[in-house]
């Protein structure tokens, strides 16, 4: 069986708002004026979004994946679980990814049970993911980032024993210190929801999953580094005696599918370069907080970077980002090469990006859903790259 | 001793309760420790004319500069438990003077307030640890890199010899690695909300010093310092930031003179 026999696709929403704040070297974080919100843009916004995610659910994406950040015009969803529990009333079929929320920002039980509400108010379609946060959420909540990998550890291990052994139980740890751990309710899916860690590739991180036997994901970085990490967590994964599959490790990616590439080029780039210039770039003073990075892994950065800011250009973003804009044939074909160098069946979609307006990302879901999911799933056979 | 020009330090390592540790030492005469702030990168050139008749020594923390970091380390505290076996492993038995800079103050704060019969005299440089609301200590992780040094050092002079010096990577990973370390005992709060209750015990004879133009910690907090010692001097150096010792001689030299003052307020007899 081939990776291609089995993909699975996400689709993803990061919820911006797109009405930025120029000359801004720091970016939309952190200590972006939060008097520049509009509530009736945001309404707007929440409306199309959640129709986007649900269009998602009625074209036969497998999953829907929302995630969080504080504090920035990046992310609408300061609490993954609220956007979640939407989803979750509006949709049937999709699985629900929580991509999701940094445990450490929140008490481990707390974040245990809700995310088994949510399994259960959705029949067991529920998937999390566990990031550590980014750097950019430590200055905007009341949490320590030089201990932010220990409490994100000891938290897992309180969300585990929480799902797993039998309650009550007792907790007592560095960080937090349960009398009765004893959460209610439990998650629908036994033992419990589909578990993975998102990374950036910090080594401790990749071996922490594998020791765990959790699945791997890593975001917006550059995809040899991608691939590199991925090796390293399937041999600690074999190590640690754990079991993989294809959908181990999720990769992501950035399509806009048109008519034509003319077409897709004059109607995604903008918003690619939108998102890539405007809402995911900051400093590293911001992105790292005192004691957010190890030191190994700042000087490996510092080695790549010299201390400067790296320009980011169209050139640059296709070399290391997963994006692609054009025919349904073309967005196919490199979705499937893809998914077979990372050995992933399991693709994360980002079909809105940026500032693109509503009309476009219903476009691009919809030919996506309706012309390259079709390919992909045929792949197979001889039809790819000759069909339409 | 005859007072003599030192010209420079030796530097040891010394490992005491497991962490391997730097201690730089000048001159000969009664034992005088001085503990850092928050960052190495400056030196320690300026105190050198301390040791023209007295044994200077100054350890590096853990988690700074040589010396090794100590995961076990999270409080304030901790580095003043830390100093209590380094002295005992350095054979410092009799009372030693104290010199405590910035965040240096406030661990010889802590460790006079625990191990009061172990220090002679104690001498606070623009101290950290007490809250003052009036006049509250500049949050520094929220001071973007590229103007620290303007917040730390008040003489253009000093800030031009600072400035002259190119960042390399090596330096800006060691500069991370201190605020790390700064970060584990500081981030939350830059201060200990009982210090100014647990001073008020010391019975040890205190100088407290404060450049006027101290951007970090203002300057009046030292009447608040005062306030919550039996036996404080209190100097200010007009025109002086946050790095005194960088910034004026004279700070060196009036530490010189309350060091070497025969009988103070407060002294006790015992001498080594």
């Amino acid at each position: 069986m081939s990776i291609l026999d089995r993909l699975e696709f996400y689709l993803m929403h990061f919820m911006p708002y797109p009405d930025i704040v120029p000359g801004r070297p720091q970016g939309q974080w952190v200590d972006i004026p939060n008097t520049h919100f509009d509530p009736k843009k945001g309404h707007k916004l929440y409306q199309e979004y959640f129709d986007e995610l649900a269009l998602g659910d009625e074209l036969g994406f497998d999953g829907l994946v929302v995630n969080e950040h504080h504090s920035t015009f990046y992310s609408l969803m300061p609490s993954c679980t609220v956007a979640a529990a939407a989803l979750v009333a509006r949709t049937r079929r999709a699985r629900i990814c929580v991509f999701g929320t940094p445990i450490g920002l929140t008490y481990p039980h707390r974040l245990a049970e809700e995310y088994a509400m949510l399994d259960v108010m959705s029949g067991g379609r529920l998937e999390c993911a566990f990031p550590l946060g980014t750097g950019m959420e430590y200055w905007v909540n009341p949490v320590n980032p030089s201990y932010a990998r220990e409490r994100f550890r000891e938290a897992m291990d309180i969300l585990m024993q929480a799902w797993t052994q039998p309650g009550p139980t007792r907790y007592d740890g560095r960080f937090y210190q349960y009398k009765v751990l004893n959460p209610f309710p439990l998650p629908y899916q036994k033992p419990h929801p589909r578990i993975y860690v998102v990374g950036t590739g910090t080594e401790d991180t990749i071996q922490f999953a594998a020791e765990k036997g959790f699945g791997y994901s890593q975001v917006f970085t550059p995809i040899a580094q991608q691939l590199k990490s991925f090796a390293n967590y399937r041999e600690a994964m074999t190590r640690h005696g754990h079991q993989l599959d294809s959908g181990s490790v999720i990769i992501s990616a950035m399509p806009y599918v048109a008519e034509t590439e003319e077409q897709a080029m004059s109607e995604g780039r903008e918003h690619i370069l939108f998102y890539f210039k405007n809402l995911l770039r900051t400093t590293a003073a911001v992105n790292s907080p005192p004691g957010y990075m190890p030191v190994d892994r700042l000087r490996k950065r510092l080695e790549m970077t010299n201390g400067q800011e790296p320009e980011i250009t169209w050139e640059a973003l296709n070399t290391v980002y997963r994006t692609v804009l054009g025919t349904p044939d073309h967005v196919a074909e490199r979705i499937a090469f893809w998914c077979e160098e990372a050995q992933s069946s399991k693709i994360v979609l980002h079909l809105h990006i940026g500032d693109m307006p509503h009309w476009k990302a219903v476009k691009n879901i919809t030919l996506f859903a309706q012309e390259v999911i079709p390919r992909l799933r045929r792949t197979r056979s001889p039809s790819l790259g000759v069909a339409s | 001793m005859t007072a003599s020009a030192v010209r420079d330090f030796l530097k040891r390592d010394v490992t005491a309760s497991g962490v391997r540790v730097q201690v730089m030492e000048a001159g000969h005469g009664h034992a005088t420790v001085y503990l850092h702030g928050a960052g190495t990168m400056s030196g320690f050139g300026d105190l050198l004319p301390l040791a023209r008749n007295r044994r200077l020594i100054i350890p590096i923390h853990p988690g700074f500069g040589a010396s090794e970091d100590d995961p076990r380390i999270d409080s304030v505290l901790d580095y003043a438990i830390h100093y209590a076996g380094l002295f005992s492993q350095l054979g410092l038995i009799g009372p030693i003077d104290l010199i405590g800079h910035s965040l240096g103050g406030w661990i010889a704060s802590l460790f006079t307030i625990f191990y009061g019969h172990r220090v002679r005299r104690l001498a606070l440089a623009c101290p950290a640890g007490l809250r003052v609301p009036e006049h509250p200590t500049t949050d520094l992780f929220m001071i973007p890199p590229e103007r620290l040094l303007s917040h730390l050092i008040s003489n253009p002079e000093t800030l031009k010899r600072f400035t002259s010096v190119g960042m390399t990577n090596d330096m800006r990973i060691a500069r991370y690695r201190e605020t790390t370390s700064l970060a584990r005992v500081m981030w939350d709060r830059n201060y200990e909300p009982k210090l100014g209750r647990w001073l008020e015990g010391l019975t040890t004879p205190t100088l407290v010093m404060w450049g006027e133009q101290d951007r970090v910690m203002p300057a009046q907090q030292a009447e608040h310092w005062a306030r919550h010692l039996a036996h404080a001097q209190i100097e200010t150096f007009p025109g002086a930031g946050h790095l005194l010792f960088a910034e004026t001689p004279s700070a060196v030299e009036c530490l010189e003179a309350f060091l070497n003052t025969e009988h103070l307020e407060g002294s006790r007899t015992s001498e080594v």
